[in-house]
C-alpha cells in the first residue's frame, strides 16, 4: 500500500462541511455502536476518515453506505456531534443515478412520473378505494389473519374532499399488496367521525428520494404534499409512513 | 403531526373509545422506529416516545421494554431503504440484532409504528430467526380494540350524498366494472 501524502490532499468531495468530518477526533464511539460495523471492513469511523483524507471515491464504490440503515445511532452517540448520517446520505448522492442498487432510484423516477412509486394508475387507485370502502361499509372484508369487522354504515373513503380537516399519505405496497391494512385508520377516522380525505393525484407517503440521497427529487414529494394539502385546505398532514 | 399525537388525542378526548379487553392478560414490546424517535428528536426536538408508550398502554398495558430501547433503541436493519435493496444478507445479518433483542422480552405481541419496520420484523425476520411473536402497527392495535358505533341515519345518508358526488366527479360506477 502506498502512504498517502496529506500535504498534497485533494479537497474532499464528500466532507462539505466541518461538522461532518473535520471536527472528528477519531475517537471510535460511533463504531462501537453501529450494527455494520466491520460489514465489507467498514464502520462509520472509517467512513470519516476516509472522506477526510481523499478517498472518499472508495467509500462512494463500495457498498457500505447503502448497508449502514442511517439508523442515527453513531450520530445521537458521538461526542462531537459529527453529522454522520448527512456524510453518509451524501456519499449515496455521489454514486451515479443508474448505479443506485437495486429498485430505489427506479421507485423514484416512477414517482417523478406518476405520482406513486409503483406507477399505480390513478383510475386503479380511485376504484380500488371505492369498492374497499363498499366492502368496508357493508361488513364483507377478508383479512389474511381471519379477523371478522361488523358493518360499517354511511362509510366511504374521501379523495380530495374540500375542506377536510386531515390528509393522509398512502403507501403504495397498501394498495397494490395489502389493501385491507388501510381500512385499520379508516375505522379509527370512523369512530371519530373526523373530517379526512386522501389526495387523488400524488399521493405516495413513501419518498425514496430520502434514501437516494436525492435532494431534488425528495424536494419535489414534499412540494406535491403539501400541495395537495393546500388544495382542499387540509390543516393537518398525516404520514402514516 | 405524528400519529402518535393524533391517536393519542383522539383517545384522550373520548373521540375514540377502546375495549381494553382485547388483549387482557398479553404483553406486548415496542419497536421504536429510529425516524419517529432518534431522528424525529435530533431533527425537530420532539421524540414521542412516551406517546407511544402511553397509546400503546392503552391497548395492551403489560409493555416489556427491549434493551436497548427509545433514544438508544436498534434500527430493525431495514431503515434508509434497505429494505427494497438487493443487499439481502447484510440486512437480515442486521435484524438478528432486533430478532434476539425481541425474543429475549419474551411477550405475545410486538408493536411496531412503521411501515418498513413492520414488514421487517413480521415478513422476514419472524421467519428467518423463528420469532413467535405477532407484529402490529400501532394504528392496528388502537383500530382492533375500538368499539365501533354505527352512525346516525341522518349521518349515514350525508356521507352517501358526499359519496355519490364524489363517484360521479371521478367518474366511479363499482356495478360497472363488476
Ligand atoms: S463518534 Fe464522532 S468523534 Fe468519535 S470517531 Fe465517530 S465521528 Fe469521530
Ligand atoms: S447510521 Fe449507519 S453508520 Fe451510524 S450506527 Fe446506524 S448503521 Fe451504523
Amino acid at each position: 500500500m502506498e502512504a498517502l501524502d496529506l500535504t498534497k490532499r485533494p479537497k474532499s468531495k464528500l466532507a462539505l462541511k466541518p461538522e461532518w468530518a473535520d471536527v472528528c477526533f477519531t475517537c471510535g464511539t460511533c463504531a462501537s455502536g453501529c450494527p455494520v460495523t466491520g460489514v465489507d471492513g467498514w464502520d462509520p469511523r472509517k467512513a470519516v476518515r476516509a472522506a477526510l483524507l481523499g478517498l472518499e471515491q472508495e467509500l462512494v464504490d463500495s457498498r457500505w453506505p447503502w448497508i449502514c440503515t442511517i439508523c442515527g445511532r453513531c450520530e445521537y452517540m458521538c461526542p462531537q456531534g459529527v453529522n454522520l448520517m448527512a456524510l453518509i446520505r451524501y456519499a449515496r448522492t455521489l454514486r451515479e443515478r443508474d448505479k443506485v442498487p437495486g429498485v430505489l432510484h427506479k421507485g423514484v423516477a416512477m414517482c417523478l412520473e406518476r405520482g406513486n412509486n409503483l406507477g399505480i394508475p390513478e383510475t386503479d387507485y380511485l376504484f380500488l378505494l371505492a369498492d374497499l370502502s363498499k366492502e368496508m361499509e357493508e361488513g364483507t372484508v377478508e383479512t389474511e389473519h381471519g379477523e371478522e369487522y361488523p358493518p360499517y354504515p354511511g362509510f366511504y373513503c374521501p379523495v380530495d374532499k374540500e375542506g377536510a380537516n386531515i390528509i393522509v399519505t398512502i403507501n403504495s405496497k397498501e394498495p397494490m399488496g395489502e389493501p385491507e391494512d388501510m381500512m385499520f385508520w379508516w375505522r379509527i377516522f370512523y369512530a371519530a367521525k373526523e373530517s379526512w380525505t386522501v389526495p387523488k393525484q400524488n399521493w405516495e407517503g413513501v419518498l425514496w428520494g430520502l434514501f437516494t440521497g436525492d435532494d431534488d427529487a425528495l424536494k419535489e414529494q414534499c412540494r406535491r404534499i403539501i400541495e395537495n394539502a393546500r388544495k382542499v385546505g387540509a390543516k393537518t398532514i398525516l404520514y402514516p409512513e | 403531526m405524528s400519529v402518535f399525537e393524533l391517536l393519542k388525542e383522539y383517545i384522550e378526548t373520548g373521540r375514540i373509545k377502546l375495549d381494553k379487553s382485547k388483549y387482557e392478560g398479553k404483553k406486548i414490546t415496542i419497536h421504536d422506529p429510529c425516524n419517529y424517535h432518534r431522528k424525529s428528536f435530533m431533527s425537530f426536538g420532539q421524540h414521542f416516545l412516551d406517546e407511544c408508550r402511553w397509546v400503546t398502554a392503552q391497548c395492551c398495558p403489560e409493555i416489556v421494554e427491549m434493551e436497548p430501547h427509545g433514544m438508544n433503541g436498534l434500527c430493525c436493519g431495514a431503515g434508509g431503504g434497505a429494505w427494497a435493496s438487493p443487499y439481502v444478507q447484510e440486512r437480515i445479518d442486521y435484524g438478528k440484532w432486533k430478532a434476539d433483542q425481541i425474543k429475549a422480552t419474551g411477550t405475545d405481541l410486538i408493536c411496531a409504528p412503521c411501515h418498513n419496520c413492520r414488514d421487517q420484523i413480521m415478513k422476514s425476520l419472524t421467519k428467518e430467526f423463528d420469532i413467535p411473536q405477532r407484529t402490529y402497527y400501532i394504528w392496528e392495535l388502537v383500530s382492533d380494540c375500538v368499539i365501533m358505533e354505527p352512525w346516525s341515519e341522518e349521518e349515514v345518508k350525508k356521507s352517501h350524498e358526499e359519496r355519490d358526488k364524489q363517484y360521479e366527479r371521478d367518474d366511479i360506477d363499482l356495478d360497472e366494472e363488476y
